[in-house]
């Protein structure tokens, strides 16, 4: 049973800050294709299908990219989100449905003739090629004269810091830099659309911290139509304007990364975006009094409760609060984050709290009172 | 560090046996064998002068190279795009291919030789076959010619030009194509660009090894080319057979071994990894001469790509339909390679069962009397029997003897390692009937020539180096923390080695063993120079069969020898197989430690 999506109308459009070159030798400035309205969404899937044998990758997806939007796909392994992106790039052809770029069909055209660029999950630069040389590629392919190359990959070099790399090979290069050079090789042919397959799953975390920065600052500046496959939560918040979850080959919620984990549609989803506690079991319902509509279950995010000893005087919004009486199981202290495990009934909610002076600490075997507001709490489908 | 010092020299001391044995009946063999060409104590060139003054030599010589040059342009033509095949096919195909490629490879090169005769010959299966349908009245000049010794140097070398292919070719990532075709790269230049440059490795190995072996060739082109069709190797062997000049004979050696060497350091060979010091400087040259060739061809490239600018605008967003004829032809075609790889072997095994006096395609009547006659006749048994008694104790020595020469080499200095690592390649890169006069030469000196053991050791030069290739491939994926555990839990050096390191790297070891059983078994170049008058073994009577026209006898033999390799291929897979069930234990702590 796919789920009501709903898709908020986003107004914003990025501006394109960069100029592609005019002239005759202009190529690749196909950005805004002939015979696209102008709210034409750039890429269209409807009711794609894609079997392997018999099993179903995608099962029947239908979604819409905005131009100059990054959308992220976002899901386990094997929930369908590569298969969708090689769809896309045309390595692999929907057995139903249609795909649409630009408002054109695209199902019988090759990759090749797609002008995206894409980011591989190894990078896949040539290993026998220069990062110059890799640059070209691209270009080359798209008949770009020798001049205008060597004009547009010192530009995108120096762009991606790399100006006194132009000569050495990609295996010469730290994570980080050939990562820069995949972006630059995507980015230099000035293609409408941007591909990302985990561009970020090879780096240490700090360089994934300033790369997604990187990437950002690339797709704000081009402001190139991005879809990227991730299953990182955090690149996902960070980077995209819209977030597809993907499951068992289905779109369980598109939206906003902030309604997205504001108002999870399913228990997948609260689970997969973050930390959620279910509140379900007779213990809730008799202490919590939270009456759940028919067909979901109640959740809380762990950074929503609080924790307090059963002897602090109630605080003054505590008519909007419920509250539950539990034992701390597990202490877990993580630098700006203090996490407590805690015992009520048959259930274990996990706390979130920022470490802050005066506060109290509890350890394990400690009673606790646990509350949070009412209109915290969000109702999922199982 | 004094300690270190001395456990690196105690690890080579363990190549010790395997180079005792090698310099010993070959390594001070061929330094006498080359003073000898150099007249030594007085030195002159005078061997080298009369060689080269000799028109026939110079011919023979030239010839030599170009029949090898031509050979190995085919195999590369016809080897690289099965390759290609065989490394995009799905997992199950392409072991099916690869099996289909490694029977060939593993079967007697004797029999192979053999199976062209039956195939070519002026009684042959084509011959008979035209003949029977009215085509032809008499038979066509189908063997003893230049083309038969091509296409028999072709049928035995495309293993080893698409071995070394399909290895690299696997390595190459993919992704990269699909990077290509999203950069607007068609199929073609997606291959052109990317690809092909980078299975250039395979190519040189591959065509390296083909050149290298086809220089020494001596069976093939003897028993399928005309008088006119002579190689170095053959001509050697003449200057051997007919009076025993021995430095004459030594520089006519050295010539061929030189046109192997300057080959081998030009372009370098690249076994197991091992990076001898010859290759740097060579690796400048190719590099060079890559540059020169960019260089050529970057000014067509620039007409290509404007070319492609005006292509591009009107080619975007357009339909292409999957060329499906492509994948057609490309099956056609592997089932063409594996067709002339393996009907040649199918031939003889069917015309082996013959009734009538000669062997006759199709055979008008099945019998078993060759087989009878072989299993009957004493001479043949007793041949049979030399081989297996002898193939036996190689095996068992070059395995014991190349193991621990693996291990000691993996465990040593890298410059030391490529350096030994050559001289114990050396009786496998050098042609084989050079190694055979150097072993005469040192069998001699020991009394040995015309025992069993001379031949045993001489086969062992041979087999060390194929057991120690092996291994030393098997001990590079070895993760050799393991062994620093085991010492941790106090096992000494021998206990790790015998508890932990030999059970994992069994396979190779087995491999090895094959190898240098098969390598024995089908041995005929050196045998015949040291076996005397007074030892057969069964390549040997094998071979005086075929040179002087034909007990039909060797048809079956050959057809035993065609199941051997399925039979060694069984117990590799066995081998494997079970090292891979045990592994599977370990292999879920691998991520892990990775």
């Amino acid at each position: 049973m796919p789920l009501a999506i709903t898709i908020e109308k986003q107004d914003i459009i990025l501006p394109r800050s960069h100029t592609t070159p005019t002239g005759p030798t202009a190529i690749g400035n196909v950005h805004a294709t002939p015979g696209m309205g102008a709210d034409t969404p750039q890429i269209e899937f409807r009711n794609v299908t894609k079997l392997y044998g018999s099993v179903a990758a995608v099962k029947d997806i239908s979604l819409t990219v905005r131009r100059g939007e990054f959308l992220t796909i976002l899901g386990p392994s094997g929930s369908g989100k590569t298969t969708t992106l090689m769809l896309l790039a045309g390595f692999e052809a929907p057995n139903e449905g249609e795909i649409f770029i630009g408002g054109r069909s695209v199902a019988a055209v090759p990759s090749y003739r797609r002008d995206q660029g894409i980011v591989f999950q190894s990078y896949a630069l040539f290993p026998h090629l220069s990062v110059r040389r890799n640059l070209e590629f691209p270009l080359e392919m798209r008949g770009v004269g020798a001049a205008e190359r060597k004009t547009k990959v010192d530009r995108i070099l120096s762009r991606v810091r790399l100006n006194e790399f132009g000569e050495r090979l990609p295996k010469q290069l730290s994570g980080g830099q050939q990562q820069r050079v995949a972006l630059a090789r995507a980015l230099i042919a000035d293609p409408p659309i941007l591909l990302l397959d985990e561009p970020l799953g090879a780096l240490d975390r700090n360089l994934r911290e300033q790369m997604q920065i990187e990437i950002k600052n690339l797709h704000k500046e081009f402001g190139i139509t991005t879809v990227c496959v991730t299953h990182d939560q955090d690149e996902a918040l960070t980077l995209s304007d819209r977030i597809v979850v993907m499951r068992e080959g289905r779109i369980e919620q598109i939206d906003t990364p902030e309604a997205l984990y504001d108002r999870p549609a399913s228990r997948f989803v609260a689970n997969f975006l973050g930390e959620a506690n279910i509140l379900e079991g007779a213990d809730f319902e008799v202490e919590s009094g939270a009456s759940a509509p028919s067909g979901t279950v109640a959740m809380i995010r762990p950074e929503r409760i609080l924790v307090a000893a059963p002897t602090a005087p109630p605080r003054a919004d505590a008519a909007q609060r419920q509250s539950v009486t539990g034992t701390v199981r597990d202490m877990i202290y993580a630098g700006p984050l203090r996490k407590y495990h805690v015992h009520s009934g048959s259930a274990t909610l996990v706390v979130r709290e920022h470490v802050a002076s005066g506060q109290e600490v509890f350890h394990p075997g400690d009673t606790v009172r646990l509350n949070w507001l009412r209109s915290d709490v969000r109702f999922v489908t199982p | 560090m004094k300690l270190l010092h001395k456990l690196a020299r105690a690890s080579v001391g363990l190549s010790l046996p395997a180079l005792l044995i090698l310099l010993a009946v070959f390594g001070v063999p061929i330094i006498l064998l080359f003073l000898m060409s150099l007249n030594a104590p007085e030195f002159s060139l005078v061997n080298y002068k009369a060689f080269f003054a000799s028109n026939a030599n110079v011919r023979v010589l030239i010839q030599t190279i170009q029949m090898s040059l031509v050979a190995t342009a085919l195999c590369l033509v016809i080897g690289y795009p099965t390759a290609y095949l065989i490394a995009a096919a799905s997992k199950r195909t392409r072991t099916v291919l690869l099996v289909l490629v490694i029977i060939p490879y593993l079967t007697s090169l004797l029999v192979r030789t053999y199976a062209w005769i039956v195939i070519l010959g002026d009684r042959g299966m084509l011959n008979s076959l035209l003949m029977e349908f009215g085509f032809i009245s008499s038979p066509l000049p189908l063997i003893y010619n230049r083309i038969a010794v091509y296409i028999g140097m072709v049928h035995i070398m495309l293993p080893v030009m698409i071995l070394p292919l399909v290895s690299v070719m696997l390595g190459i990532d993919r992704s990269l194509m699909a990077a290509a075709r999203s950069m607007g790269a068609q199929p073609l230049s997606a291959f052109w660009r990317v690809f092909v440059p980078l299975s250039l490795p395979g190519v040189r190995s591959g065509s390296l090894l083909v050149f290298v072996l086809c220089l020494g060739f001596y069976i093939t082109p003897s028993a399928l080319g005309g008088l006119r069709d002579a190689m170095l190797s053959t001509f050697i062997a003449a200057q051997v057979a007919a009076a025993f000049n021995l430095a004459q004979t030594a520089a006519t050696a050295f010539v061929l071994l030189a046109v192997a060497v300057v080959m081998l350091a030009i372009f370098g060979l690249d076994l197991a990894g091992a990076h001898g010091g010859a290759v740097q400087p060579a690796r400048k040259a190719s590099w060079r001469a890559r540059l020169s060739l960019s260089a050529l061809v970057a000014p067509l490239r620039e007409i290509a790509i404007s070319w492609r600018g005006k292509r591009w605008p009107t080619r975007l967003y357009r339909a292409a339909s999957e060329r499906s004829w492509g994948t057609k032809v490309g099956a056609v075609f592997a089932v063409l390679v594996m067709f002339f790889l393996l009907f040649p072997s199918v031939v003889v095994i069917i015309m082996s069962f013959s009734d009538g006096p000669t062997l006759t395609f199709p055979p008008k009547a099945l019998s078993l009397q060759w087989y009878r006659s072989f299993f009957e006749d004493p001479s043949w048994n007793r041949a049979a029997w030399t081989s297996v008694r002898i193939a036996i104790a190689v095996a068992v020595l070059s395995t014991v003897v190349g193991t621990l020469a693996a291990y000691g080499l993996s465990r040593t200095f890298p410059k030391l390692r490529s350096g030994l690592t050559m001289v114990i390649l050396s009786p496998i890169t050098f042609p084989s009937i050079v190694v055979g006069i150097a072993a005469y030469l040192g069998l001699v000196k020991f009394g040995l020539i015309g025992t069993e053991t001379g031949i045993m050791l001489t086969h062992s030069l041979g087999a060390i180096a194929y057991v120690v290739v092996i291994v030393s491939a098997t001990l590079a994926n070895f993760d050799r923390r393991l062994e620093l555990a085991a010492k941790s839990m106090r096992a000494g050096p021998f206990r790790t080695f015998q508890r932990v390191t030999l059970p994992l790297i069994m396979p190779g070891v087995i491999g090895g063993a094959v190898f240098a059983f098969l390598h024995s078994f089908d041995e005929v170049v050196k045998s015949s120079l040291v076996a005397g008058l007074s030892v057969r073994t069964l390549p040997l009577k094998m071979w005086e069969n075929m040179r002087n026209e034909i007990d039909p006898t060797i048809a079956a033999v050959a057809s035993l020898l065609i199941l051997l390799p399925m039979l060694w291929l069984l117990v590799l897979y066995i081998s494997w197989w079970r090292s891979r069930m045990r592994g599977q234990g370990s292999g879920s702590m691998a991520p892990a430690a990775a």
